[in-house]
């Protein structure tokens, strides 16, 4: 009987020797063959075993990191040479595209007097750092240069400038028949579905959805409760996965899901994506429990992916906390921090005076 | 102050958000004011107000760059006697209005208030105005005045999350100040939150006291200075700097040269290795593998 495998912290890399030509920015996962792609946080990929299909982010309330993590997701494939598609409804893409940060060097410590031949080590505390680094680093403070920026290909849909076309059958409202639209439209130019000749290099397609459902996109089901087109977002998700299914592309979704009013509305949303998280922060909330003080808010796993096989591979920890450092946004395991109180239980003095034979004194502190 | 700094930067969409128990009009005053201040052209649509209780006390000087577009007392037209009414709250209709007036600069759009225009308008189309309005370039801030109490609570907060700066305003324990609750979200995602008293004159100018903070909060804020450690003890911890300097001189064992170091460093290909060459006497049988077994 197979016992389930935990986290594995490998170095095993597949050896591949298919017809399948490698692209810049992806490899074979060891479970199952996939490709996979950075989502461009290193500790987000530890976590759930790198990036496939679509990945659909909940927004904290305040839409601060999710956009963060929208902008990374951009950010890694920029750097890995990937073409990006970015679709928004309420700020202009470009505005998205222009915030994105500069790779850097991961954290250095330093040079280090006496301890240095653990410089180069990653500092393995509570940070979830892969053995086999896949992703890149990002410095937040610095925004990227405009020559890698305008090395990449993008292509972007903003809602506001598309001329509403009457959509007369569709199940779905304008706005969201002409993303979908778009998107088809690119991938079949671009030959991601495999149209085109064998001699183009292959790419991958990064796609960003920011704030799908919201009012801007001309769906409802945020404000009411019985919205009248209540299904259009999961109908939208489907034909998404379809696509996504049938072409080289990754999709990061972020949906304001605190502003969704109907339960069933959100548990079929999460049903639909490969993978969901929910991103809670702190802030607003009159958080006062002091495990959270380092942290800037909480990342909720609400669905793994399970592409391709009976079962997915479960982290060995739910309990995830992200936090903004002034360079960098990682995510931590939430643990406890030692306890470092005068309460915490010690060995009595009068036990050690017995095996010292020195006389016990009932002073704490520090005497000679 | 962050309330403070909101009227006086202006830019966005600003939404005050009151109740029955307290009214925010006094709040949208004073941004009126300031925004004249600013020599700004302010348009307000007058809904619920007439225009002597809004514009009292306003410096008379500014006053000439303040259109009021009358809406009150008739709101929805049904005596034609109003300038502007509800149904008219569309983008090509607005941005009409301001390209009308002569200076076209930097405009400010004032509403009194959104909830009646709310409630004749469908939430998704009136969203969406509001969004072609912040994009359009004529119109610079866009302030709304809303009353939570009015609609469902899905309404508030898609209007609210539409909002660069939501100012929720509660009645205090003290009958002459007011409690406004201020969050701004920056284009950079960077959100700031604060708590303020705050209460209106007669000349429409804001005075802002800071909240005093509850004993709960006090714990966040207190000062993690520790104690100096090497402080009251029987013997010297401290270094001087001539102790110091030496003792950053001392050589210290296994310090070898930048070169030897990152020679050292260079991560070599194969540096766990364990090599196993069977001896002679070993014999090693995969199915017994502690040689104990009586086969």
């Amino acid at each position: 009987m197979a016992a389930p495998c935990s986290n594995t912290l490998t170095s095993f890399q597949k050896k591949t020797r298919s017809k399948l030509v490698s692209i810049p920015g992806t490899r074979p996962s060891v479970q199952n063959g996939q490709l996979l792609v950075s989502s461009g946080v290193s500790s987000l990929d530890y976590s759930f075993f790198h990036f496939i299909g679509s990945l659909l982010v909940m927004e904290d309330r305040y839409d601060s990191y999710s956009r963060m993590l929208l902008k990374y997701f951009l950010a890694e494939g920029v750097v890995c040479g990937h073409e990006l598609f970015l679709a928004s409804a309420r700020d202009h893409p470009d505005d998205i595209i222009e915030g994105q940060s500069q790779p850097s060097d991961p954290e250095n410590p330093g040079t280090m007097k006496i301890a240095w031949r653990y410089q180069n080590q990653p500092k393995v505390q509570t940070a979830l750092a892969s053995s086999v680094r896949f992703g890149h680093y990002y410095d937040v403070s610095k925004t990227m240069e405009p020559e890698l920026r305008q090395a990449a290909k993008c292509h972007s849909f903003y809602q506001l400038q598309e001329t509403p076309v009457t959509t007369g059958s569709s199940p779905l409202p304008s706005p969201y028949h002409a993303l979908l639209k778009s998107i088809q439209t690119v991938i079949r130019k671009e030959g991601f579905d495999g149209s085109t000749p064998q001699s183009k290099v292959r790419n991958v397609l990064r796609l960003g959805i920011h704030s799908l459902g919201s009012v801007l996109w001309g769906d409802d089901v945020c404000c009411k409760d019985n919205p009248a087109h209540c299904h259009a977002l999961t109908t939208f998700l489907y034909i998404l996965r379809g696509l996504l299914r049938t072409s080289l592309s990754v999709a990061m979704v972020t949906v304001p899901s605190h502003l969704i009013q109907n339960r069933a509305v959100m548990g079929r949303i999460i049903r639909l994506s490969d993978t969901a998280i929910a991103l809670e922060s702190f802030k607003g909330s009159e958080e006062t429990n002091p495990l959270y003080k380092d942290y800037h808010g909480l990342l909720h796993v609400r669905q793994l992916p399970r592409l391709n096989c009976l079962s997915c591979e479960v982290p060995d920890t739910k309990d995830l906390a992200f936090k903004l450092k002034r360079k960098q946004f990682t995510i931590e395991r939430l643990h406890l921090p030692p306890d470092l109180s005068e309460t915490v239980s010690r060995v009595s003095k009068t036990e050690l005076a017995a095996g010292c034979g020195t006389t016990a004194m009932g002073n704490k502190h520090l005497d000679f | 102050m962050l309330l403070l700094d909101v009227i006086q930067a202006g830019g966005g969409f600003i939404l005050i958000e009151d109740t029955v128990q307290c009214s925010g009009r006094g709040l949208l005053r004073c941004f009126i004011n300031a925004a004249l201040k600013r020599g700004e052209d302010v348009h307000v649509l007058g809904f619920e107000s007439p225009e002597t209780e809004v514009c009292a006390g306003l410096d008379s000087s500014c006053v000439q760059r303040l259109h009021f577009h009358k809406g009150f007392p008739d709101p929805l037209g049904w005596t034609r006697r109003s300038s502007f009414t509800v149904e008219r709250f569309a983008s090509q209709h607005i941005t009409q209005l301001i390209k009308d007036t002569q200076h076209a600069k930097a405009a400010v759009l004032v509403a009194d208030s959104l909830s009646m225009v709310l409630r004749h308008h469908d939430p998704v189309v009136f969203c969406q105005t509001l969004q072609e309005l912040r994009q359009g370039g004529v119109i610079k801030t866009i302030i709304g005045l809303l009353h939570s109490d009015l609609h469902q609570q899905g309404i508030v907060g898609i209007v609210c999350h539409l909002a660069s700066t939501v100012i929720s305003v509660a009645p205090a324990d003290n009958e002459r100040h007011s409690v406004a609750k201020t969050t701004r979200r920056t284009k950079s995602g960077k959100v700031m939150q604060e708590e303020e008293y705050f209460s209106v004159s007669e000349d429409a100018t804001l005075s802002v006291q800071a909240k005093p903070r509850q004993p709960g909060h006090a714990q966040k804020e207190r000062d993690v200075s520790e104690a100096d450690p090497t402080s009251n003890l029987t013997f010297n911890l401290r270094l001087s700097e001539e102790e110091r300097k030496a003792k950053q001189k001392v050589a210290l064992p296994f310090v070898f040269s930048q070169e030897k170091k990152s020679a050292l460093l260079k991560p070599t290909p194969g540096s766990g290795r364990i090599v196993y060459e069977p001896d002679a006497n070993d014999d090693f049988d995969e199915e017994d593998p502690d040689d104990d077994l009586d086969v």
